[in-house]
């Protein structure tokens, strides 16, 4: 596995919608969550518990998520990591860059 | 409502959408690789490019805005640009857009007002440029002249030593950026490593990855390209000192930067233009050099790539360090030089 990453992508950029950007390499230690929304500062730590809860049910312990975020539900944001994640695993390996 | 990817090679289809975008105003440059329309009914009502890592060229017809038309465009262009392996993102637009792009999850790197404004989405970022440039930083805190080269180096002369030397016995503390954009004859990773080995016996000197930050595809595209209007070059290089001097600049508490002068080409003069405009409003020096000269020409990485060519080693060896000739005649130097005999590229 060394030196190899895998990326994943799922979602839109439309209004109640949320893209999420995910990255699985060797050298990650851990989840790392990144997350721009309009409603950072009221709802950051909710959206941002609801992909780490998503990413607990996936068992996934080590990966780098970007997530911007239109304004999506719950449900949405849940299901936009899962295909994200399954997405990456899926990815063909290529050398890191 | 549908999507159709632009056959770029197919002139009607390009023309279209050149067509389409002359009525807002944009332009639709050489360098795009990608494009898409979204479509209603048979007509455009919005496109976007791919440019390497940057989009570009998007517009949305001024009927159907309000509609989230270009949301789903730079959506779209951004799968794309995933699919290509790119999780960075950079979009060049027009100042007075850019709230609208904010809007859509971007962050402004820089303007340069009035036709250029640069922003980024994805992955690192010049947040995380920056948490990286913090490993290169000199420790001790008593430096009091800092300065900053950006080297190409395509390849290493003893042009570029002779400026490397000045500006280490002048200065405290020395960073060299490397241009990372792979558009030149010789390698980044190669450029790199023949600036490391000739910088070796300067001892306050650092060696610093360019990124995307510093001459790139994104900040100045058109330093890559052969022909370029000077409006548009000037533009672009104000875009790239503006990030040096907002992000750059603080980080590593750089007030000095030496630049040779440029008695060649036309695109580095104009940058080098810039940064005399721009540079000392922020506190940081220029110090311009005169090239260094052999025989009463001043001397250039590219009258090295000349002397590949025809080929003359015995002439090569008296421009270059001997890391640099070492590598040229080794091995893994044939590939590169096999490919500068057969190109005519600027760069």
């Amino acid at each position: 596995m060394k030196g190899k990453i895998k990326i994943g992508q799922a979602g839109t950029l439309e209004s109640s919608d949320v893209l999420v950007l995910v990255r699985f390499s060797p050298r990650q230690k851990g989840i790392d969550i990144e997350l721009e929304s309009p409603s950072k500062k009221c709802f950051g730590k909710i959206i941002i518990k609801k992909i780490e809860e998503t990413l607990n049910l996936l068992g996934i312990t080590d990966i780098y998520i970007k997530a911007q975020d239109r304004g999506a539900l719950d449900c949405t944001i849940s299901a936009r990591v899962e295909t994200a994640v399954k997405r990456a695993l899926n990815y063909k390996e290529e050398e890191e860059k | 409502m549908h999507y159709h990817t632009i056959d770029i090679h197919n002139k009607p289809e390009r023309e279209e959408i050149i067509e389409f975008l002359q009525k807002l105003g944009l332009g639709y440059e050489k360098d795009i690789e990608y494009t898409i329309a979204l479509l209603d009914n048979g007509k455009i009502i919005g496109t976007g490019s791919i440019s390497g890592k940057v989009l570009k060229s998007i517009a949305v017809d001024p009927q159907r805005q309000g509609e989230g038309i270009a949301s789903k465009i730079i959506t779209r262009l951004v799968k794309e640009q995933f699919k290509r392996g790119r999780t960075k993102i950079f979009l060049f637009t027009s100042p007075n857009k850019v709230e609208q792009f904010i809007g859509l999850g971007f962050q402004l790197l820089a303007l340069a007002e009035p036709s250029y404004a640069l922003l980024e989405m994805g992955m690192g970022g010049i947040k995380q440029y920056l948490q990286d440039l913090q490993k290169y930083k000199f420790k001790e805190i008593n430096k009091k002249i800092i300065s900053a080269i950006v080297l190409n180096a395509n390849p290493f002369t003893l042009g570029h030593q002779y400026l490397v030397k000045k500006a280490s016995l002048e200065s405290d503390a020395v960073y060299i950026f490397v241009v990372r954009e792979d558009k030149s004859l010789f390698p980044f990773k190669v450029r790199f490593s023949l600036i490391e080995q000739g910088c070796k016996k300067f001892n306050n000197v650092k060696i610093v990855d360019g990124g995307d930050y510093i001459i790139s595809n994104a900040t100045f595209p058109t330093y890559f390209s052969r022909e370029s209007e000077r409006d548009i070059v000037f533009a672009q290089a104000s875009l790239d000192i503006n990030i040096f001097v907002r992000y750059i600049v603080p980080t590593l508490k750089i007030n000095r930067r030496y630049i040779g002068n440029e008695p060649y080409c036309e695109t580095t003069n104009i940058y080098n233009q810039v940064m005399k405009k721009i540079l000392p409003l922020s506190g940081v020096e220029i110090i311009e050099v005169s090239r260094f000269e052999k025989e009463g020409e001043a001397l250039s990485a590219s009258s090295v790539r000349d002397l590949i060519k025809k080929p003359d080693f015995a002439e090569i060896k008296k421009l270059v360090p001997s890391s640099t000739y070492r590598f040229l005649t080794s091995r893994e130097a044939e590939p590169i030089i096999k490919k500068i005999k057969f190109s005519d590229s600027r760069h």
